[in-house]
């Protein structure tokens, strides 16, 4: 692994600084948001717990670490290792693992964004629109306001009724027209922001395009990316204690035991297991808690085939012989003696069960039976895209490109530590 | 002794299929039974007479005890009268002996393809051994395993029948087409598959090219190559006659699970073409809730994936008489 980190490092700075240059004033904006809030914190506890809310205390961590890496990295930089290979799979796995942490900073609206849908909707990729913007409530003074007013700045929501989305803007004395394809909408002069006796007008950049609910497809294909590898990292957690702990047992005990294990095993191995995944979720309901319980279920049979094989041939061993002899309870064999030895194995196998977990939830996303429409999905956003493949393809295109780039990503991660580790192997 | 040698293991493999199927059967039963909601319900509106209510559930045996209906469930199965769809108010059988053909053919072909261009590919890659050609195809296999047939498949859509008008974009034959032209029915058909199949195969693809590759690298380490070598028989000889058949197999081992799944239904690429196959019959099934159905498929598919491994294993025992030893310990 040594050379590795230093280039990772490097290109991982790069990201950073394409983040923070992009998006600075959010990032000073969340700076005094924090402040604020620690100002109300100190003066107000009860309201300010209240106010506190998951979206902003992912936007202060998000904050945290991209002041604290590359502190964090400075300080340890004699101990980083020197450059030598270079390659597309660290790349990806970089930005991967860099969109997972940094979602909130990366976009720059909620990914269930939507306004004036007859002019936002299936937008092309690299697109803008015109915005104007209304006149905000004048400010009231005080400590709490202050800090919603940040807030609102920071922490976006899923709507914002002072954006009007145009085609095209005519000017009258008193008010402005805006065409909204077809649609007319006349707006007061004295309610739209204003810079220099012009209607103050910015730009909304759609870049890789708006689905037909006028969504941005780049905001949610960041946050799809987060809830894909958070459903691949909880279930392979599922399936490796359930594997693992199975495995031990069979391999361990053996007997009777083993054969009823391993007949388990053959009847989930020999069974399209996808339909008894949509079969549970169609009965069961579907959720977020759901799918990751269902697919950790029914991913630990090949860890448990490695493990057992793994322990039947340790438990010849001298030294484990020795460590039961001296009467180590069965939690301190696996966890002591068996584990540190299995491990390459097992890390191998769960990073290609992962990489499993991400395909089948995307493919049940796309099948209707994911994560529900609270969360970005891939497969639901290439579900919803099935319809308008005519009109738009970009709604399927890029976030297929997504799926392919992780799982392509984690397979050759896969490779590439069984490798590592094992390099007669592949020999 | 010859014989009992091969009959015992034999005995052996096949009980063990029939538990695993009987185990598949009860599970089943389980969750059917577990699962929320009351499948009669959708058969009774609030109009009916409390009598006529009575009646339909009698009719769906949901009024017994649950142990009886284990019984008479496991009864039912092994002798194939799987009921009244809910949905299609046919007999389960004949729902399922509908779209059987039609998915049987669709993985067949799909099957026979992936194997074929996976065996001539390796074969190639072989050939080109650690040259560019090699090394393309093994990039491109990996890649090709990395996309999900829901992204292939839409993207060929997308290509063949929305751009380029080709292909048809669904369903399995055009509506009007004259039945009584066998030359043009058959154009119409393998228009209308063509797409299906391709985005069915090229997911199995890269897994036999990898085996296939892997296992000529392998064999040719051995010995016995290195002998032929030496001994002056041709590479083109060693390939056909030595290496291909010495790597079939674990690819066999594969191949008998991968059928079976692949006739128990292609899932995604039916719901994505809309073909009346097996994998579509059964999420229907399972998202309408009709429980004599979701039992049928599922049953069909566990007897066809554990019928197509089994006959794998049967067919590996006869090649390699060395595995009789292994099933036996």
């Amino acid at each position: 692994m040594k050379g590795i980190r230093f280039s990772v490092f490097h290109f991982f700075f790069f990201l950073l600084l394409t983040t923070i240059a992009f998006r600075l004033p959010l990032l000073g904006n969340t700076a005094m948001l924090l402040a604020s809030y620690l100002g109300l914190l100190f003066s107000d506890y009860r309201t300010a717990l209240d106010q506190f809310s998951l979206n902003m205390a992912d936007y202060f961590c998000s904050l945290f670490l991209i002041i604290a890496i590359p502190v964090f990295l400075y300080f340890k930089r004699k101990k980083l290792p020197t450059l030598k290979t270079f390659s597309f799979l660290h790349y990806s796995v970089t930005v991967i693992f860099y969109i997972f942490l940094f979602a909130p900073v990366i976009t720059n609206d909620n990914f269930d964004f939507q306004k004036d849908i007859s002019v936002t909707r299936l937008l092309p990729p690299f697109s803008s629109i015109h915005a104007l913007h209304l006149k905000s409530d004048t400010k009231k003074p005080g400590r709490l306001n202050d800090f919603l007013s940040l807030k609102r700045n920071v922490v976006k929501n899923s709507f914002d009724d002072k954006i009007v989305f145009y085609d095209s803007l005519r000017q009258n004395k008193s008010n402005v027209v805006c065409f909204q394809n077809g649609l007319l909408i006349s707006l007061p002069l004295s309610s739209i922001d204003l810079l220099n006796g012009k209607p103050k007008i910015s730009m909304r950049h759609f870049v890789l395009g708006s689905d037909e609910f006028g969504r941005d497809i780049f905001n949610r294909i960041i946050y799809g990316t987060r809830i894909s590898l958070l459903i691949g990292f909880c279930a392979v957690i599922l399936s490796l204690i359930i594997g693992v702990v199975l495995g031990f047992l069979a391999g361990f005990s053996g007997g009777v035991t083993d054969v009823l294990l391993s007949r388990l095993t053959d009847l989930f191995l020999s069974f399209p297991i996808i339909f008894f995944i949509i079969l549970i979720l169609a009965f069961f309901g579907n959720s977020f808690i759901s799918v990751i319980v269902v697919l950790g279920f029914s991913g630990w049979m090949s860890l448990f085939r490695i493990v057992k094989g793994e322990i039947l041939s340790l438990k010849t061993k001298d030294y484990f012989i020795t460590a039961q002899q001296l009467g180590l309870s069965g939690t301190k064999l696996l966890l002591r003696e068996a584990l540190p030895v299995i491990a390459v194995p097992v890390i191998v196998n769960t990073v290609f069960q992962f990489g499993n977990v991400v395909l089948s939830e995307s493919a049940l996303s796309f099948l209707g039976l994911g994560i529900g429409n609270d969360f970005p999905s891939w497969g639901a956003m290439i579900n919803s895209g099935q319809e308008y493949l005519a009109q738009a393809w970009w709604m399927i295109f890029f976030p297929g490109f997504a799926i392919v780039l992780t799982l392509i990503t984690v397979n050759d991660l896969g490779r590439k530590l069984a490798h590592q580790f094992n390099p007669r192997m592949h020999a | 002794m010859k014989r009992s040698l091969s009959i015992l293991p034999l005995a052996k493999r096949i009980t063990t299929s029939a538990f695993v199927l009987f185990l598949t059967v009860s599970f089943l039963f389980v969750l059917v039974r577990i699962a929320p909601g009351d499948p009669s319900q959708k058969f009774i509106s609030p109009k009916l007479s409390p009598k006529l209510v009575e009646k339909v559930k009698t009719s769906f045996q949901l009024d017994k005890q649950i142990h009886v209906q284990y019984l008479s469930f496991v009864k039912n199965a092994a002798t194939g009268n799987l009921g009244v769809s809910y949905a299609f108010h046919r007999p389960v059988v004949e729902v399922i002996f509908d779209v059987l053909p039609f998915t049987i053919l669709f993985a067949v072909s799909a099957f026979a393809l992936q194997l074929i261009a996976g065996l001539l590919l390796a074969v190639f890659a072989f050939h080109h051994n650690q040259k560019i050609w090699d090394k393309l195809l093994s990039r491109g296999s990996m890649f090709l395993y990395a996309v999900p047939s829901f992204v292939s498949g839409l993207l060929f859509i997308y290509v063949f029948s929305v751009q380029l008008k080709i292909f048809p974009s669904s369903g399995i034959k055009t509506v009007g087409t004259l039945e009584s032209s066998f030359f043009l029915l058959l154009v119409d058909y393998t228009k209308h598959l063509f797409l299906p199949v391709l985005v069915l195969s090229l997911t199995g693809l890269p897994v036999y090219f990898k085996y296939f590759r892997e296992n000529f690298e392998e064999n040719q380490k051995k010995l016995f190559t290195l002998y032929l070598r030496a001994n002056g028989v041709s590479e083109r000889k060693i390939l056909l006659s030595h290496l291909i058949p010495n790597s079939l197999n674990s690819i066999i081992a594969y191949a008998g699970v991968d059928l079976g799944i692949l006739f128990s239904g292609a899932l995604i690429t039916e719901v994505i073409f809309s073909l009346p196959g097996m994998g579509r019959l059964t999420i229907n099934a399972i998202l309408g809730h009709d429980y004599p159905l979701i039992v049928g498929c599922t049953l069909t598919a566990g007897i066809l994936i554990i019928f197509t491994s089994l006959l794998a294993d049967l067919i590996r025992l006869n090649i390699d008489k060395r595995l009789i030893k292994g099933l036996l310990n």
